[in-house]
């Protein structure tokens, strides 16, 4: 952590170069907009600090894998200006998720830094709907929030997993589990799983895309792609062409986009892909290692009976993103100097990490050590774009998808009604096969 | 003093060592100690600075803060078991409190944590009042006390006036300096500590150590206590070898002139004064402010205290550490933690724990000391018969005049039922007797 002193880092920000950030905070206060949030940072900050003090051990032992360290903090009339008085948290399996982090070629402590400089942001849904995401400031991790049966699924698989980032060294599209913590405030618990983020710190994606393979209600529903505000509504694609259905979608997204700096992110499917004729460009030899990847997670998630997993799939244009750096530019000149961005830089009142810039990437480029999903389009590719592709969603249990869907059929269409879902095996290959038609 | 953010992170901060004030000589800190208590106590103190590091100094203390405590419950299954038990409980009282006292005594905090948190705490053979135990950060800065929950209650009430009266004096007392306070549950059974500076050296041995009330009934050290490697003797034992304590006739003049006057004064304002302590101090400024200490200590109806007073012999400790050269590295060194080891001699610390930077800092001739470290320390004046360092503070503050009458006055209805007479002198009375005995020690 090799810092100079500095000062706060809203001046560093006034000067929208492609800058060093300071650390900036020597005190971390915590400070965030909802309690909670402040308990995960504060969280985070505690356990990584613990495991600070108990040595690496050589290697990883049964008991590590039912293991979890629990806290309870009961302040009176001290630390209250960001901190709740009465909180608890709880990390499962400490030891485990931390020789990930080392698999995965996180440090402990740019993994702190990246949670509590500053505090996580509220992130549009990158999966399954209803689940609360975050990202951390500096957008390098994704804190989801789950449900007490997805932490006992990741229990179930955690020793298998372990085992697979192993053998793969860390080298898959799976997620990178990183931490999973139960907080408690107000009395509410709640499960969060921290994971990579799949797309770029700082490259922006314009397009996002959820893909299964199925071909049954795969398509984003119209809340999903209009904005809230009924008056910035363009109108919808007719069915009909597909060019003007994807020129319309074009327009749509730049709109929202131009209007919203890329915080509306509309989460597109399987269907909106063919029907826009979206292809990911890439050259022989990225494509082959990226089935391969995929080829073996596929096959681990078969083994353990897991489905319903997406391929998560953002496009970033490199034209675009410049464009929008101008205009963002020009709009900061004459604004109040808002810019979340969605693009290169970073939010103006938060110090970013410092391993960042160490120099200046040009437009489309990346730190393949820090951006790990990217690849970039080849060089026969229609536009210059950036993919960030990998899998997402994978704690559904076929068998308890299947309890599931019996009792609800048992329920509407009496004992005996046929079950009509894939199982593990079908599904992951026609997952498989999908994504081996959509790479040219 | 808040302290920057590697603080936290021992591990890797210590990969670039850029902008540290510490050269931080562990890389992990274990917490490992012989007793899971001591483990809690190293783990929770460690804890709560880091956590006031994370809370910005305030301009001033808020009477809230007077109140406040930080409450922490651990629980682990399966995890951190090796130093650590899987389930205890810190709490700090009045965290902010003991952060501006730590401030105003000129204790970084960082130097605080590492005193405590580097190496265990040893233990100590000083019996405090009714076997209270006592520790010395391993480094021997600091010592720490097991309390009763009376005793908390106590500081809890004399807290406002204590913090009140070090800001006043700047810090500049011999009264105890209470640097933190504690409750720690282990295995279900709380204890109450409480951290203070240590009055004798980290470095000069005491090779003789006294405990003077100015009361002359029961005021002998037993045989049990005399058979100890450093026994506490007390005031007839003092007074049967005819000791004296040489710090100059100039000072001393100077000292009961401007007592007589605390004294008038004092009965003036019906405040006795208690300027005994301040005396042995040969600045003539302390004579003022020991007016204010002992209207602090009978104003809030204290009584009890001891002067402790530690005695270091110059040419011994030479000799000690000659001894020591001749004999070797490959003996075992042991410490008593109050005292210094007697074996380490002046300038070595504990072979196995890593040095604290202040250690060293400069080097010191026998007898020498740094007076910001060691800030009891008296040298003996230059026609002393014998080179010698005194250490000399006020302990015990925790006696409250009602409580004990209290306890006494039952006792006594017990003993001889009601109506009883109690012949237990008050506060006024007490720090009149511990006056007269301390300046007639004096030379």
């Amino acid at each position: 952590m090799a810092s100079a002193a500095s000062i706060a880092a809203s001046i560093a920000s006034k000067t929208k170069t492609k800058k060093k950030h300071f650390v900036a905070q020597k005190v971390k206060l915590f400070r965030a907009s909802d309690p909670l949030l402040s308990v995960v940072m504060w969280g985070v900050n505690h356990s990584i600090n613990e495991l600070s003090h108990v040595q690496i051990p050589i290697m990883l032992m049964p008991d590590d894998f039912k293991a979890y360290s629990k806290i309870k903090v009961d302040n009176h009339l001290f630390n209250k200006e960001n901190m709740p008085s009465h909180f608890k948290f709880k990390e499962y399996c400490p030891l485990v998720f931390r020789n990930l982090r080392e698999r995965f070629g996180i440090d402990d402590q740019d993994f702190l830094n990246s949670l509590t400089r500053s505090a996580p942001l509220n992130s549009e849904a990158q999966g399954r709907s209803g689940a609360r995401f975050h990202t951390s400031y500096d957008k390098r991790y994704v804190i989801k929030t789950i449900s007490s049966e997805d932490v006992a699924e990741m229990h179930n698989i955690l020793k298998k997993y372990h085992q697979f980032i192993v053998e793969c060294h860390g080298n898959t599209l799976l997620p990178q589990f990183l931490g999973m913590y139960r907080l408690t405030v107000d009395g509410d618990e709640t499960y969060m799983i921290v994971t990579r983020n799949v797309f770029s710190h700082r490259l922006s994606v314009y397009k996002k895309y959820d893909l299964k393979g199925s071909t049954v209600a795969r398509e984003a529903s119209d809340k999903e792609k209009q904005p809230p505000q009924p008056e910035d509504v363009p109108p919808r694609p007719k069915s009909g062409n597909v060019q003007q259905r994807l020129q319309t979608l074009r327009i749509a997204t730049r709109f929202y986009c131009a209007m919203k700096h890329a915080k509306e992110l509309p989460t597109y499917k399987d269907n909106d892909f063919i029907n826009d004729g979206q292809k990911i460009h890439i050259d022989g030899e990225n494509k082959k290692m990226f089935l391969e990847k995929l080829r073996k997670d596929v096959e681990f998630l078969a083994q353990l009976k897991l489905m319903d997993y997406s391929l998560l799939v953002g496009i970033h244009d490199v034209e675009r993103a410049e464009q929008e750096e101008v205009e963002s530019e020009d709009n900061e000149a004459e604004e109040e100097g808002e810019s979340d961005g969605g693009g290169i830089g970073t939010p103006p009142d938060s110090p970013s990490n410092t391993l960042d810039s160490n120099k200046p990437l040009s437009p489309g480029e990346f730190d393949p050590t820090i951006d790990v999903y990217a690849i970039k389009s080849n060089e026969t590719a229609p536009r210059k774009e950036v993919y960030f592709m990998a899998v997402i969603d994978i704690l559904q249990h076929y068998d308890a998808k299947k309890k599931a869907a019996h009792a609800a059929k048992t329920v509407k269409h009496g004992a005996g009604a046929e079950i009509s879902t894939v199982n593990p095996e079908q599904y992951s290959k026609r997952f498989y096969d999908f994504i081996t038609t959509i790479l040219s | 003093m808040s302290s920057n953010c590697t603080s936290a992170a021992p591990v890797s901060a210590s990969k670039t060592k850029t902008k540290k004030k510490h050269f931080i000589g562990q890389k992990v800190k274990l917490f490992r100690a012989s007793e899971p208590i001591l483990s809690v106590l190293m783990w929770g103190v460690n804890h709560t600075v880091n956590e006031l590091s994370n809370v910005p100094v305030p301009v001033m203390l808020m009477p809230d803060d007077f109140k406040a405590y930080s409450k922490i419950k651990v629980d682990n299954h399966l995890f951190n078991k090796e130093n650590l038990p899987s389930r205890f409980k810190f709490k700090e009282y009045c965290p902010m409190v003991f952060r501006n006292l730590r401030e105003r005594f000129c204790i970084d905090d960082q130097d605080y944590q590492n005193s405590l948190t580097r190496s265990a705490p040893l233990n100590s053979d000083s019996q405090g009042r009714f076997g209270n135990r006592f520790l010395s950060s391993y480094d021997h800065r600091f010592v720490i006390k097991t309390v009763s929950s009376e005793d908390i209650a106590e500081m809890h009430n004399i807290l406002k006036k204590y913090h009140q009266f070090i800001v006043e004096c700047h810090g500049n007392t011999l009264l105890p300096q209470f640097l933190g306070m504690y409750r720690l549950t282990v295995d279900g059974v709380e204890t109450y500590m409480v951290v203070t500076r240590n009055v004798f050296s980290h470095r000069l041995t005491v090779h003789r150590k006294y405990d003077l009330k100015g009361s002359t009934v029961s005021r002998e050290a037993s045989d049990k206590e005399k058979a100890k490697e450093l026994p506490t003797f007390k005031d007839n034992d003092f007074l049967n070898e005819g000791h004296k304590l040489q710090i100059g006739d100039d000072n001393k003049k100077y000292f009961l002139e401007k007592l007589k006057r605390d004294v008038e004064v004092s009965v003036e304002t019906f405040c006795l004064t208690d300027s005994v302590v301040l005396c042995l101090l040969s600045e003539a400024l302390s004579c003022f402010l020991c007016v204010r200490v002992c209207q602090f200590l009978a104003t809030l109806k204290i009584m009890d205290y001891s002067l402790l007073v530690g005695i270091h012999d110059v040419e011994r400790a030479e000799q000690e550490e000659m001894d020591v050269d001749a004999v070797g590295e490959e003996e075992e060194y042991e410490n008593d933690g109050m005292g210094g080891g007697v074996l380490t001699g002046s300038f070595g610390t504990p072979p196995d724990s890593p040095g604290n930077p202040l250690n060293c800092g400069g080097f010191f001739g026998p007898g020498e000391f740094d007076p910001s470290v060691d800030v009891y320390a008296i040298k003996s004046h230059d026609s002393a018969v014998k080179k010698e360092v005194y250490f000399m503070a006020i302990i015990d503050i925790l006696t409250h005049y009602d409580a004990k009458k209290k306890a006494a006055h039952a006792a006594k209805t017990v003993k001889h039922g009601a109506g009883a007479e109690i012949s237990t002198v008050n506060p006024e009375q007490y720090s009149k007797r511990f006056y007269e005995f301390m300046s007639n020690i004096l030379s």
